[in-house]
């Protein structure tokens, strides 16, 4: 699963700390989902989804190796 | 994140203040344990044991035997305290350390196992005992050894992105 979280970040200037915090779960938690080593939860999905504005499927993508 | 039968986190610290001045005289017990039984006349209680009994003499129930309590005071204060340090929450508890957590008790218990099935085929008699005595304490250990290196390497990730 692809996505898009830096790229969102940036464009709000949060660091991976502050999103953290705003959707209450570790750094590592983000680091990890950022970097595509952790699949997130749907709830986690759209917390971070919500805090950018966008919809989940706007910022996080499937790949084909999903299937 | 709510989490099922997780322990609150300042469990963790309480739990390392008692897991290591026990594990020291674990440690010292295991070196000096028959000076520790003949000398140790005060540690010697009269407890009621549901089963009793050696080798060479009957198997008993229900009785009450004299017997000193050190090694028992020392291996059950071992098991709870490395529960409060394996099984408290972090401070962030999140779906993500579930995860850690799950995956590293997963390993513990193969690598226990593992441990355990090569003792049965290479370790006899006595040692093989003592093999028995220590699996009591190694899931756990194992489980908090890996646990901690993993949500280690975790947080070094952050420290690498910076």
């Amino acid at each position: 699963m692809k996505n898009s979280i830096k790229v969102e970040r940036a464009k709000k200037n949060i660091t991976q700390a502050q999103l953290a915090d705003l959707v209450n779960v570790s750094r590592q938690t983000i680091n990890a989902v950022e970097l595509g080593k952790y699949n997130l939860s749907t709830i986690l999905a759209l917390k971070i989804s919500s805090i950018f504005g966008q919809s989940v499927d706007e910022i996080f993508e499937l790949e084909t190796s999903d299937w | 994140m709510k989490t099922q039968y997780l322990l609150p986190n300042k469990f963790k610290k309480i739990g390392w203040l008692i897991f290591i001045p026990v594990s020291l005289l674990g440690i010292l017990w295991l070196i000096f344990e028959p000076l520790f039984e003949q000398k140790l006349d005060l540690l010697e209680f009269n407890v009621f044991a549901l089963v009793s009994g050696g080798i060479l003499n009957d198997t008993y129930v229900f009785q009450v035997i004299e017997n000193n309590i050190l090694d028992e005071f020392i291996g059950v204060l071992f098991i709870i305290s490395s529960i409060f340090i394996a099984f408290s929450k972090e401070k962030t508890e999140d779906e993500f350390i579930a995860m850690i957590r799950l995956e590293s008790l997963v390993w513990a218990t193969y690598i226990n196992y593992g441990v355990l099935i090569l003792a049965l085929i290479f370790v006899y008699d006595i040692p093989f005992f003592w093999v028995l005595v220590f699996n009591m304490f190694t899931t756990l250990i194992f489980f908090i050894i890996r646990y901690n290196w993993a949500l280690n390497n975790s947080k070094k990730s952050i420290e690498n992105e910076k």
